[in-house]
């Protein structure tokens, strides 16, 4: 599909999803608010810059995963794909992996190469997120490090979305928390008090944005998963100040290395749970160089109060590798709705083996990787309720949740610590809501009889949609 | 010069505006890590007028909680 962010942008244009702002803006505090906008409007567009103030000559486009027509396109869909078709059609690519990687000489990342005088608030149009941050942050970036111990192992090679804070001409704060694959290798680096050498890649394609936030298992690859969810080889080359492998399209790269056991005052920044991190003191990355294509393209995300670009980055990525856990054993499980704050709530749609059943199916969300710490809220329906259509899901809880059974709080278990419900952070509570039918041998309270739903409207949804449209809706 | 977040003299001028326009310069604090934009709004970059909550006078950036700690070292 896409080879690099230019591709996508093109598509995007094509299919009406890419508008151009020419006016002069601000960076602060325009580009936050187009951003904020653009975000905000129904299946709202990505939107391109390129008269920003002391900037002249540059270009930031923002807004480029932002909407369910923007994931469809990135997924090869219609724009129009629901969100529950768009999380089959990923599991479908899901299944391709590993995909394939191939080398290129004369990336274009490369074509022009900064080792001097390097000045990041300069180089770049960076800008301030939200009012209280710390700083300018680069919020869509694709991290590159590999295992100290390991570092041939192309599999695990890791790409993640790490917060950057640019705090001097060419250093830059990290923020990498304990369970993320990179703070692993950093403690084995750290260790041997070496520096990680790592390259940060922005304006990368749309599929490996998406695959730099998902959590998948340390020895998978983000670059083998873009790829086989991208159909087409993930093009990478040579970093220049090391061995990592670098996506050879990227608009820029940043290589540089983090400076072993020092921590430095990072941070706050409005996170996406819609609330300001603290400071605390994080690692440093010093830059040695930096390589661009001509003309590039600075890509950067809008995050804050939800729901906005980082939520898609946060969405059905979630809900596969958890719907892929549970399904494992669990094979009543029909899908996973795990788009709300990176899994803070999900919802859950699973047939009843015998009673009691989805309770258990919660108990497994929760013991998942990912669910240990961010899977709270948990609420199981029926295998027939859609679960990514909340007035369903509403109308199960309405129907079928008799709270004195049916709602479980099971304390002081691990939390998220950027939950700001999270107190100390890290510790929380897991909250089940069994919304589905009770199944033998749970008692059966009151015989009832569903109304069916209705065969052949599905037919008539087009027709009506068509004459909606011939009338000018 | 003084950060307008810990209101230590530990800032400097890190940018000018790259286009040569002269349209802002930017600032950095080498103590807490503040940056900001001689064109940004007055209650980011006002000292008087920022919302206290945010900031840092007064905190030893010692004391600031470390996320990941460091490991000891290998023998």
């Amino acid at each position: 599909m896409y080879r690099d962010l230019r591709e996508f942008l093109t598509k995007l244009e094509e299919e009406g999803q890419l508008v151009h702002i020419h006016d002069e803006i601000l960076p602060e505090p325009d580009i936050r608010s187009i951003s904020r906008a653009a975000g905000d409007i129904p299946n709202g567009p990505a939107v391109m810059m390129d008269n920003i103030k002391g900037y002249k000559g540059m270009r930031v486009v923002m807004n480029v995963h932002g909407s369910w027509a923007n994931h469809a396109l990135m997924l090869g869909m219609d724009k129009n794909a629901i969100p529950k078709a768009q999380f089959f059609e990923l599991l479908d690519k899901w299944k391709k992996y590993p995909g394939e990687v191939r080398f290129v000489d004369k990336a274009p990342c490369q074509e022009v190469v900064v080792t001097e005088n390097i000045n990041l608030f300069e180089m770049l149009p960076i800008f301030r997120i939200n009012e209280y941050d710390g700083g300018c942050f680069f919020s869509k970036a694709s991290i590159v490090s590999q295992d100290p111990d390991d570092p041939d192992n192309p599999d695990k090679e890791n790409v993640g979305t790490y917060r950057l804070q640019v705090q001097g001409k060419d250093i830059i704060g990290m923020q990498a928390l304990a369970f993320h694959d990179i703070s692993k290798q950093l403690a084995k680096a750290e260790a041997e008090n070496k520096p990680l050498p790592v390259a940060i890649a922005l304006g990368v394609d749309p599929v490996l944005t998406f695959m730099a936030s998902t959590p998948i298992f340390y020895d998978q690859s983000e670059y083998k998963f873009a790829a086989a969810l991208n159909g087409i080889p993930q093009e990478l080359t040579k970093a220049m100040t090391s061995n990592l492998n670098i996506p050879a399209n990227a608009e820029y790269v940043i290589e540089g290395e983090i400076i072993p056991r020092q921590r430095y005052a990072e941070g706050p920044f409005g996170e996406f749970p819609g609330s300001y991190s603290g400071v605390r003191r994080q690692v440093r990355i010093k830059v040695k160089t930096i390589t661009h294509r001509k003309d590039p393209i600075f890509e950067n995300l809008y995050i804050g109060r939800p729901w906005t670009e980082i939520d898609y980055l946060l969405a059905l990525n979630t809900c596969v590798p958890l719907y892929q856990q549970l399904k494992e054993q669990m094979p009543e499980v029909q899908a996973v709705n795990a788009i709300y704050q990176h899994g803070l709530t999900a919802i859950i749609a699973t047939a009843n083996r015998f009673g009691g059943y989805a309770k258990s199916v919660a108990f497994r969300l929760a013991s998942t990787p990912h669910g240990i710490s961010y899977c709270k809220n948990i609420i199981l329906v029926d295998a027939d309720v859609d679960p990514f259509n909340l007035t369903e899901v509403m109308w199960a809880i309405s129907t079928r949740v008799r709270a004195d059974k049916d709602v479980i709080v099971i304390p002081n278990t691990p939390g998220m610590p950027l939950d700001p419900s999270s107190d100390p952070p890290g510790m929380g509570n897991k909250l089940i809501i069994d919304a589905t039918s009770p199944t033998p041998p749970d008692s059966v309270l009151r015989e009832i009889r569903m109304v069916d739903k209705i065969k052949g409207s599905e037919a008539y949804e087009k027709v009506i949609a068509d004459l909606q449209k011939a009338i000018g809706r | 010069m003084k950060c307008v977040r810990c209101l230590e003299d530990t800032a400097t001028k890190v940018a000018n505006a790259p286009d040569g326009s002269g349209a802002w310069e930017m600032y950095g604090c080498s103590r807490c890590s503040f940056t900001w934009r001689s064109t940004e709004e007055e209650h980011v970059i006002n000292p008087e007028k920022r919302d206290p909550y945010f900031q840092l006078d007064g905190v030893n950036i010692d004391d600031l909680l470390v996320l990941v700690p460091v490991p000891p070292l290998k023998k």
